[in-house]
This record gives structure tokens, C-alpha cells and sequence, in this order.
């Protein structure tokens, strides 16, 4: 039984990365090629990240030794259960957004390619997540940094390569400051592996160095996670590429890649200690700065991406204040970020498929005539406005709490104020597209096909039951397994040795 | 997995047994049968909710008897039944029963019937959860459903509805969020998020801003200022019967609700309690006369569910016993008269197309009943005895006359605020029923041939009038059954009122100013064609080539405030209302407009910039984890 559970591990990243050459050869020649391998992939891995939740509950942390050999002279896999948490989130939502871009990506020429470059950055993703390995997470990292450059230009018109080429600037100047820390902490440890890196650095206490690669891995992850001040790219990034992968890159890259990152090269690795009053200033930030950039915008598309920006600043905020309760939050407002936010972004994809526009002075009225992408969105507006049922209450909930209770009011009324502005930019969006008047031009328009429906239902139906998650007898293998992993830091070591032994 | 599902059922037969939680569960479940109903499906979502409405009273009705229940599960699960809820409780179901009822003949023919019953039994379930939760976290949870019921039920009505529908679910999704806020400021003092227990003594300015906070969300709910504002463009652009429904009655049930058991558990000072006059005496002048201008019959309603707010927090901020039930007790009638008055302007509106005033008239012989409900409900929101707007206002004024025995002078300034605001209200519900039912007919809606609302409308506006009228003879009798359990000590009145003698006594005034009325003209008047100027008026061109008619001629009354808003303070002051500068939501809008204007100056999309930025915040945290 064992033996099944660890070579699943390597699958996260192997499967998406071959079938991504193997689309690349055969998606010329046969149509449906590319669509059919996606979605069984996607569906695997969805499968699979379930069946990694309860292989992981049982014991601690399993290892994968590459190769068979040793850590730390080896590359080694590792799946806690932060790594779970984190891979349920990517595949379930890599999942949905391929069944929506079927039938979306149809406006698109050259479909295939943009399959392979898809499952190129879930590699990527993956890779980083499961990785036990610090120059492998860089590498990982690049994987699904240069897929993603290559999505957000894939219209290829000037306004999207132009994105993609200062995303691209600004992501390997990125990339260079995390390949600089690592390799500072390359000669400060002499070790790669994380797990033996964090038991080197906890025991020679005191060196200037880690102060130093610390502010380059905020610097560097900070700007794949758009943290303030690092989050130039992504107004202009995100709304650029095809809706599923605006979807992708809000709901998941910035994640995977930035927001995960940080956690575990800080958490577990480097002991959290300085990072935490940093993350908590630069994560309220972004949070109030996101937002007050999102109310003023009149472009859909580009109002979501600001609220990622703002988003983040939540999930910074929460796992910034270190006790478990903020962790707790921080996490869980990450899950529901990435499920709000990649339903609105197909929202968003939906109404520019049936109107062929995304600026908000130009809709009016769409309820009438999409009802699914209407209702749908207002659930994602409520989610992530923190409205009760919805799952962005919960998070909202813990996180403001967390803030008091660890003895931040101020912060706590700075999560309020941009909660209010969150409320106010969404109740704008409702109201400029699905509400008011139905524009003349639009009588014709059409709900879109039925599979990106069924993605939109089935991300609303996550957003609507979400607050479930923090039933003790749902989260216990999940939720709070992952934050009690975050809350532990260091003891990643620990157990990552004892597991092979 | 399967211990999951034995939990969960366990559960489920605990719950099951419980009333309270069926008052809840329930109409949340059948608004989701409705809500998933087909679109054509609108008479059975009605009979669904109607249904579901009797259910309702009926649990509600021996829960109320009952008189105290409590139910927890897990701890959080928490729900309680004393004398504070009980009644409002009951009020609730009430009020929802009538609002479906009169739904049928006003919902008639409308589109999305099935959302407007869902959302209905929604808001009905989440009241009551709202009411019954005496955990902070479950009230916060039917509290934020109760916005999202608001914005769906205000959007309702169509495209022209949406700009009211957004605001509304700002201001009230905002202030939930403060309520958060609150909630967990809260815990932090006193370390349970029970809804009882002893009161906090206010000390340091966590305690403050708690209170504040969680006021703020009453403020919002209520529509008491400087969160008002939603409240007149709520009333005026939603369906009546919503406008019935939530503004005018649940809402102020709840906020009214939440405020009071707030102040119960912090010990009042005298500063907070002048801050609670203060809010409460601004909002019943400033709102009344708002009210006094406006041309729309919704709106013109809406801005005195706004004043008469004012008279329920002044009560309140009184701290004695007698003005806490009088505020209570203004609460329970103003969700009376107010609800009779939309339902009213429904019914207008339903016939006549229309709820502008200037465009209204002649409607009395029309529409009778809803003259007659119109006419009552009219009286006792101004207060005039023996009404129940009477009682309660009287009570009121009492109470604050009594918290001026403990020193100070600025009760004064409240019981005169209260009296002008009392004064005005008059004043501008003889403006509305003359445009509306009196003044001659305009040609809209002679057009519209304007006949008597069905018996399904009629019957819930002629039965609030009733209860009006009933509350105020035998005020006694609904005091000590709903009010005076809610108020944890003896109430005792200072002034005496005898509403018998008093009733002879006003009824021998009017008929004996009708007997001189029928004496002295009707007897014989004098009949001849109108004439201006010495001509007559059908042979005059007034307006454009249209023949003049007597309705050209005639003293208006819409316009009679204009002497007021001429006047210097008044004139100063309208102008900045009309600015909207007294308007949270628009003030809040412009200043976060230009915040994003700083911010987005910043965003020139130049990479040289964005990298140059980018530098210098590395800088800076290399400067500060150095």
C-alpha cells in the first residue's frame, strides 16, 4: 500500500509535463485530441489530490526519494499537508477551467498549444508545491512562470504581448533575486535539500545572510504572489490573457507561486519570526491599496485582477499574524480566494464570449438574458464581498477576529474598510452588467454553452457550501491539518527525516 | 465518512425537534424550493410562501406564550427566546403573513415571482434567526443574509431599481462588516460571544469603539443618520409590499432590536447616552424635513420611516425604564402605520401607474378603503391622540422628561426636537393626503380610471388601520402583554392620559366642527362656474394651448413648504442636502473615487516606472530587516 502512495507523488508533476509534449505533437494533426488528453488529465490529477488528502492525514509527511537516493545528497518529494491543501486547490480548479475552456478557447486559433502551455504551468504549479527540493522550487517555479509569460500573450494582439513582455521583465528580475537567495543559502548551508537547509540554519543562529536572502525571496516571491509593492504586472497581466487562464493565474499562480512559497521557504524553512510583522504590513497594503485600484475601475477584467492584488493582502494579513487562528484564516480565505476568484473571471469570460465586451459602461442588463452567468456571479460577488452564507464570510470572519484577538485592532479596522470597498466595487460590477438596463445592441445575445455553465454552477456551488470547511469533522484531514503544518514551521524538518527513516 | 453522516443525522433529528430552529429552517428551505422553481411557476411559489407564512405564525404564536425557551448545540448553535425577542418575533411572522397576502393581488402578473417569494421567505427565515440567536457569530451569519435578501428584494422591481438595490447592500453589507468588527472587539473584553450576560463598564477605548460598532450596524438597519440614506431610495424605487416589508417594519424591528440589546449589555454613561440623543433627535428633525419636500409618495414615506427612528433611539437613550418600553413600544406601531402607508402607496401606485405626487389626486372616492387606511395611518404617525403613534410618542416624551430629573438641560433640546419633529410629520401628511386623495383628479389619472384594490390588498391595509386604532384605545393591554416583559424593571407612567374621556372628548370636537361645517356652507352653496381674473376658467389658456383646468387654479398642496425652504438657515441647508453632502454613501463614494484616482496615478503602465518602483521597495525592506 505504501509504495502506491509514494510513487503518486512524481505523477502530480510527470503527468501534466508529458502529456503537455505529447499534445504538442499529436494537437496539430487531431482535433479533439488536445481537448480529451487535457480533461482526463486534469481529471486525474483532481482524483488523485483527493486520494493524497487521506493517504496524508494518516501518518506524517511522505517523502519520495528521486531516484532512490538519499536526502540530502538526493532530490526529494515531499507531500504534507500544507502540500495537500495546496494541490487539491490547484487540481480541482485546473479541472474546472479546462472543462470551460472547451468550449471557450473555440475563438482562438491554435488550441492545442494553448493546452500544452496550460499543462505546462499545472507542472510547474505542482512542482513547486511537492518539491522538497530549494533548487528545484526555482526551477519549478520557471516552469510555470515561462508557461504563463507565453498564456497571457496568447490573443497575440499588442495590447497582450506588451503585457506578457512586462510581466516577463519584471518576472525574471524576479526569478534572479530567488536564484540569488538560494544560492546565498547554497554557501551559507551547504544544502538544497529544504528540510536539511532549515536544520542548518536553526543551528548556526545569527548571520546577517539570512536577513539579507530573506528580503530577497519577499522581493521575489512577493512579485510572483503580487504582493504591494511588487504587484506592477498584474493589472496588466491578468486581464490580458483568455479568461480561463486570467481564472488560472488569479485563482492559482499567484498562489502556487508566490503566496505557497513564501509560506514554506519562510515557515518552513527559514523560521517565520522576521517575516511576520513585514507580511503584515505589506499584506494590509496591498489589501486596502488592491482595492481602492479595483473601485475605480471601469474594465471587468481588470477590476478582478486589482482585487487579487487586494485579496492577497488578506491572505498575507492573516497568515502574518503567525498565531493559528490568523494562519488558520489566512488559508482558508486562500482556498475561497481561488474559488471566487476564478468563477468571476469566467464570469467575466462568459459575458465577453456572449457580448464581445468588458467594459462595464458598455453592459447593462445581462441578467435576462444569461441567468446561469448572472446568478452565478452574484454568488462570487458575494463570496468575495464576505456576505454571509457565502465562503468569504468565514475567512473574513477568522481573519478580522484573529486581528483582535493577537491584539491588532488597527489592522482588523483596515481589513473592515477594504471589506466595505470590496462590497462597494462588486455591487458596482452587478450593477453595471447584470443589473440596469438591457443595452439595445445586446438583445440578441445567448447563454454561453453548456460545459462553461457547468463550470460556473459547479465554482458557485463550492462558494455557496464552502463555510463547511470549518466543520471540525470536514477540516479536520484538510484545513486545519494544513494550517497546523504552517503553524508548526520548523518541525517540517523533523518530520520529513523521520518519514524516511 | 460514515461517522460524519451519523453525526450529521443525529443532528439533524435534534434540530428537527425544536421549534425555534423550524421557524428558521423552514422558510429558508421553501424559499429555496421557490427560488428553483420555473419562472412560470409564480401562483404555486405564492401559495408555497403562503403557506409557509401560516406555518410560521403558527410556531411563533405558542413560542411567544411560552415566554422563554433556549436551545444550544455545540455551543455555537445558540438559540434563546425571552421577553425581548418573543414579541418582535411574533410581530415578524405577523407582518410577513400580511405582506404575502397582499403580494398576491400586487405581485400579479409581475416577472420573477418566484425569486420575489423565495427572497421573501428568506428574509422571514433570517429574521428570525437574526431574533432568536444569542450567539454573536449565528446573529452576524442571518444578520449579512438578511442584506443580501435586501439587495435582491430592492432589484427586483427592474433596471431603474439597481442604483437603490446597490446602495442598500452597501451601506447595510458595510455596516455588517463594522458589526464584525464590533463582535470581535467584543470577545477580546469579554471573552464569550454570548448575546447575555453582565454588562461591560465602558473604560478604554476598545469598549467605546465596541459599542459604536455594534450600533453602527442597528443605525443601518434601522436607517437612523448618518446611515440613512439608502432607506429613501430603498422606498422609492423597490415594490411596495417590499418597501412594507423590509424598511419600513422588519428592519426597524431588528435594528430597534439589536440596539436595545446592545445597550443591555454594557453599562450606559452619560456620554454615550448623549451621543444615542443626539443621533436620535438629528435623524427625527433632519429626516422630517427631507420628508417635507419631496415630491414622491414612496419617498416622502420612506424619509419618515426615517424620522420616526429618531423617536425610537431617543427613547432609548433615555436609560429609563419608561422610555425604553416607549421606544419599544413606537417601534411595534411605527411597523404598523408605516407598513399600512406603503401598502397604501402600493395600492395607489397599482392603479394609477404612478406615485408622483403632482401627478396624483382625487383618488377618494376612488379608492375608498385605502383612504380610510391612509387617513389612520396618517394620524398616528403624527401622533395625534388617540392613536397609537399617540401612546407611544407620549411615553417617549415622558421618559425623557423624567431623565432630565437626573440634572442637565439638554433634554430640553431632545423634547423639543421630539414635539417639532411631531409637528412637521402633520404637516407633511396633510401635503400627501391632499395630493393624493383629495386635490383634483389629473388627467394621468383620470385616464387611468383608478378603481378600489382588490380584497387580497385591501384586507392587510384595512387591518393594520384597525390595529392602529386599536393600539391606541387599548394601549394598556398590548403594553403589558408584548412591551413590558421585554423591559427588565417597573414601568411607571408620570403623566396620566385617559384615553377614554379624551375620545369623547376629540370625537365631540370633530363632530361638532362638522355640525358647523354642514350648518353654516353645505346648507346652501353657492354653484357657479370657476373664474380667474373675472373671466372663466374654461375660456382661459394657462399653460401652453391647453385648456385651463380647475386643477391649474388651485391652492396646491405639495408646494406649500416652499415658504420654509425659502427661509435662511432651511435654504443653506437644502442646498448642501441637495449636494447630498449629508449622505454617507455619496460622501464615501467621492472620497474613494479620488483615493484611486491617487493610486491609479501611480499605475502608468511604464516599465521603467514599475521596475524603478519595485527597486525602491526592496530598498526599503532591506532598510528595515536589516
Amino acid at each position: 500500500m505504501s509504495g502506491i502512495n509514494y510513487t503518486m507523488i512524481p505523477l502530480f508533476v510527470a503527468l501534466p509535463l508529458t502529456v503537455s509534449f505529447l499534445i504538442m505533437l499529436l494537437g496539430n494533426r487531431v482535433r479533439w485530441i488536445s481537448d480529451m488528453l487535457c480533461t482526463v488529465v486534469a481529471l486525474a490529477l483532481c482524483l488523485l489530490s483527493f486520494y493524497a488528502v487521506g493517504v496524508a492525514s494518516g501518518s506524517g509527511p511522505l517523502v519520495y526519494r528521486m531516484g532512490g537516493w538519499l536526502p540530502p545528497a538526493g532530490i526529494c518529494l515531499v507531500l504534507d499537508s500544507l502540500s495537500v491543501f495546496m494541490l487539491v486547490i490547484v487540481n480541482v480548479i485546473t479541472l474546472i477551467v479546462t472543462i470551460y475552456a472547451i468550449n471557450y478557447m473555440e475563438q482562438y486559433t491554435a488550441k492545442s498549444k494553448f493546452y500544452a502551455l496550460f499543462l505546462l504551468m499545472l507542472a510547474g504549479m505542482n512542482g513547486v508545491i511537492v518539491t522538497g527540493d530549494m533548487f528545484n522550487l526555482f526551477v519549478f517555479l520557471e516552469i510555470g512562470s515561462i508557461a504563463s509569460y507565453g498564456l497571457v500573450a496568447f490573443g497575440t494582439e499588442e495590447e497582450e504581448l506588451e503585457a506578457s513582455f512586462k510581466y516577463m521583465i519584471m518576472g525574471s528580475i524576479a526569478g534572479l533575486f530567488i536564484l540569488l537567495g538560494i544560492g546565498l543559502l547554497y554557501s551559507y548551508t551547504s544544502t538544497l535539500n529544504m528540510a536539511d537547509m532549515a536544520l542548518v540554519v536553526s543551528e548556526k543562529s545569527g548571520s546577517k545572510l539570512i536577513g539579507f536572502v530573506s528580503v530577497l525571496f519577499l522581493v521575489g516571491f512577493g512579485l510572483k504572489g503580487a504582493l504591494f509593492p511588487f504587484h506592477w504586472w498584474l493589472p496588466d497581466a491578468h486581464p490580458s490573457a483568455p479568461a480561463p487562464i486570467s481564472a488560472m493565474l488569479s485563482g492559482l499562480l499567484i498562489k502556487a507561486l508566490g503566496v505557497y512559497a513564501l509560506i514554506r521557504v519562510f515557515f518552513s524553512v527559514l523560521g517565520a519570526t522576521a517575516f511576520l510583522p513585514v507580511a503584515m504590513v505589506l499584506g494590509t497594503m496591498s489589501m486596502v491599496i488592491g482595492v481602492f485600484l479595483a473601485v475605480g475601475q471601469w474594465d471587468f477584467k481588470r477590476l478582478l485582477a486589482y482585487h487579487s492584488i487586494s485579496q492577497v493582502g488578506y491572505i498575507m494579513l492573516g497568515i502574518g499574524l503567525g498565531t493559528p487562528l490568523g494562519i488558520l484564516g489566512g488559508l482558508f480565505h486562500l482556498f475561497n480566494h481561488s474559488m471566487f476568484k476564478s468563477l468571476l473571471f469566467l464570469n467575466s469570460g462568459a459575458v465577453d464570449y456572449a457580448t464581445g465586451s468588458r467594459n462595464l459602461k458598455e453592459l447593462g442588463g445581462l441578467r435576462e438574458r444569461m441567468p446561469v452567468s448572472a446568478s452565478t456571479s452574484m454568488v462570487a460577488s458575494m463570496s468575495i464581498a464576505g456576505l454571509p452564507p457565502f465562503n468569504g464570510f468565514w475567512s473574513k470572519l477568522i481573519i478580522i477576529i484573529a486581528c483582535v484577538d493577537a491584539g491588532h485592532p488597527v489592522y482588523a479596522a483596515w481589513a473592515v474598510v477594504a471589506s466595505i470597498m470590496t462590497l462597494a466595487s462588486f455591487m458596482k460590477v452587478q450593477k453595471y452588467v447584470f443589473f440596469g438596463e438591457l443595452k439595445e445592441k445586446f438583445n440578441a445575445i445567448k447563454e454561453v454553452p453548456f460545459a462553461m455553465q457547468f463550470s460556473m454552477v459547479f465554482l458557485a456551488a463550492i462558494c455557496f457550501l464552502g463555510g463547511l470547511l470549518l466543520v471540525p469533522a470536514v477540516s479536520g484531514d484538510f484545513l486545519q491539518s494544513a494550517a497546523d503544518t504552517v503553524a508548526n514551521g520548523t518541525e517540517y524538518a523533523k518530520m520529513v527525516f523521520q518519514s524516511l527513516q | 465518512m460514515n461517522e460524519l453522516i451519523a453525526q450529521s443525522n443525529m443532528l439533524l433529528t435534534d434540530l428537527s425537534a425544536q421549534p425555534m430552529v423550524l421557524l428558521i429552517a423552514v422558510p429558508l428551505f421553501a424559499g429555496i424550493v421557490c427560488r428553483f422553481l420555473p419562472s412560470k411557476g409564480g401562483a404555486v411559489a405564492a401559495v408555497i410562501a403562503f403557506l409557509t407564512g401560516i406555518y410560521a405564525f403558527l410556531i411563533a404564536w405558542p413560542l411567544f406564550n411560552a415566554k422563554a425557551a433556549a436551545f444550544s448545540h455545540h455551543n455555537w448553535l445558540a438559540l434563546r427566546l425571552d421577553g425581548i425577542n418573543g414579541f418582535i418575533l411574533l410581530a415578524t411572522t405577523v407582518f410577513s403573513l400580511l405582506i404575502l397576502i397582499y403580494s398576491f393581488g400586487f405581485m400579479k402578473g409581475k416577472d420573477r415571482q418566484n425569486h420575489y417569494y423565495a427572497y421573501i421567505l428568506w428574509t422571514l427565515g433570517a429574521s428570525c434567526g437574526a431574533l432568536l440567536a444569542s450567539e454573536f457569530i449565528l446573529l452576524l451569519v442571518f444578520w449579512g443574509i438578511l442584506g443580501v435578501t435586501l439587495y435582491l428584494l430592492t432589484g427586483i422591481s427592474g433596471p431603474e431599481a439597481a442604483g437603490a438595490a446597490k446602495k442598500a447592500a452597501i451601506v447595510i453589507g458595510g455596516s455588517d462588516s463594522i458589526l464584525i468588527l464590533g463582535i470581535a472587539l467584543l470577545w477580546v473584553i469579554r471573552h464569550t460571544t454570548r448575546m447575555q450576560g453582565a454588562p461591560v463598564e465602558f473604560g478604554g477605548p476598545l469598549s467605546y469603539i465596541a459599542f459604536f460598532c455594534l450600533a453602527t450596524a442597528a443605525f443601518a438597519k434601522a436607517g437612523a443618520m448618518p446611515f440613512h440614506s439608502w432607506v429613501p431610495d430603498c422606498g422609492e424605487k423597490a415594490p411596495a409590499s417590499v418597501a412594507a416589508f423590509l424598511p419600513a417594519s422588519l428592519d426597524k424591528l431588528l435594528g430597534i432590536y439589536f440596539l436595545y440589546r446592545t445597550t443591555t449589555l454594557f453599562t450606559m454613561n452619560s456620554g454615550v447616552t448623549t451621543a444615542l440623543a443626539v443621533i436620535g433627535a438629528g435623524t427625527i428633525i433632519f429626516a422630517v424635513m427631507m420628508a417635507l419636500v419631496q415630491h414622491d409618495l414612496k419617498r416622502l414615506l420612506s424619509y419618515h420611516a426615517v424620522s420616526q427612528v429618531g423617536y425610537m433611539v431617543l427613547g432609548i437613550s433615555t436609560g429609563t425604564p419608561l422610555g425604553i418600553a416607549g421606544s419599544l413600544f413606537h417601534m411595534l406601531n411605527h411597523a404598523m402605520y408605516k407598513s399600512c402607508l406603503f401598502l397604501c402607496a402600493g395600492a395607489i401606485e397599482h392603479r394609477t401607474g404612478t406615485s408622483d405626487l403632482d401627478k396624483l389626486g382625487g383618488l377618494a372616492k376612488a379608492m375608498p378603503v385605502t383612504l380610510f387606511s391612509c387617513i389612520i395611518a396618517s394620524m398616528a404617525i403624527s401622533g395625534i391622540p388617540p392613536l397609537n403613534g399617540f401612546a407611544s410618542k407620549w411615553m417617549i416624551y415622558q421618559g425623557i422628561i423624567e431623565s432630565g430629573r437626573s440634572g442637565g438641560v439638554l433634554w430640553v433640546v431632545w423634547l423639543t426636537a421630539a414635539m417639532v419633529g411631531s409637528a412637521l410629520t402633520l404637516a407633511s401628511f396633510v401635503k400627501l393626503l391632499h395630493a393624493s386623495f383629495f386635490r383634483q383628479p389629473s388627467p394621468e389619472v383620470a385616464a387611468a380610471k383608478p378603481r378600489e384594490v382588490g380584497p387580497g390588498m385591501w384586507l392587510p391595509m384595512g387591518f393594520l388601520a384597525l390595529l392602529c386604532v386599536a393600539f391606541g384605545l387599548r394601549y394598556l393591554s398590548p403594553l403589558s402583554r408584548f412591551i413590558f416583559p421585554a423591559v427588565n424593571a417597573p414601568v411607571s407612567f408620570t403623566g396620566k392620559w385617559f384615553v377614554g374621556p379624551a375620545t369623547v372628548m376629540i370625537a365631540g370636537a370633530l363632530f361638532g366642527g362638522l355640525l358647523l361645517y354642514l350648518l353654516g356652507t353645505v346648507k346652501k352653496p353657492r354653484v357657479c362656474r370657476t373664474y380667474i381674473g373675472g373671466e372663466y376658467l374654461d375660456e382661459v389658456y394657462i399653460s401652453g394651448s391647453e385648456k385651463s383646468t380647475a386643477r391649474d387654479v388651485e391652492v396646491t398642496g405639495v408646494d406649500f413648504y416652499q415658504t420654509i425652504r425659502d427661509m435662511t438657515p432651511f435654504k443653506q441647508i437644502y442646498t448642501m442636502a441637495q449636494w447630498k453632502l449629508f449622505d454617507l454613501y455619496e460622501v464615501g463614494t467621492h472620497v474613494s473615487f479620488f483615493i484611486s484616482k491617487i493610486f491609479q496615478f501611480f499605475h502608468t503602465g511604464v516599465l521603467r516606472q514599475y521596475i524603478s518602483w519595485y527597486v525602491i521597495g526592496m530598498i526599503i525592506l532591506l532598510w528595515l530587516m536589516k
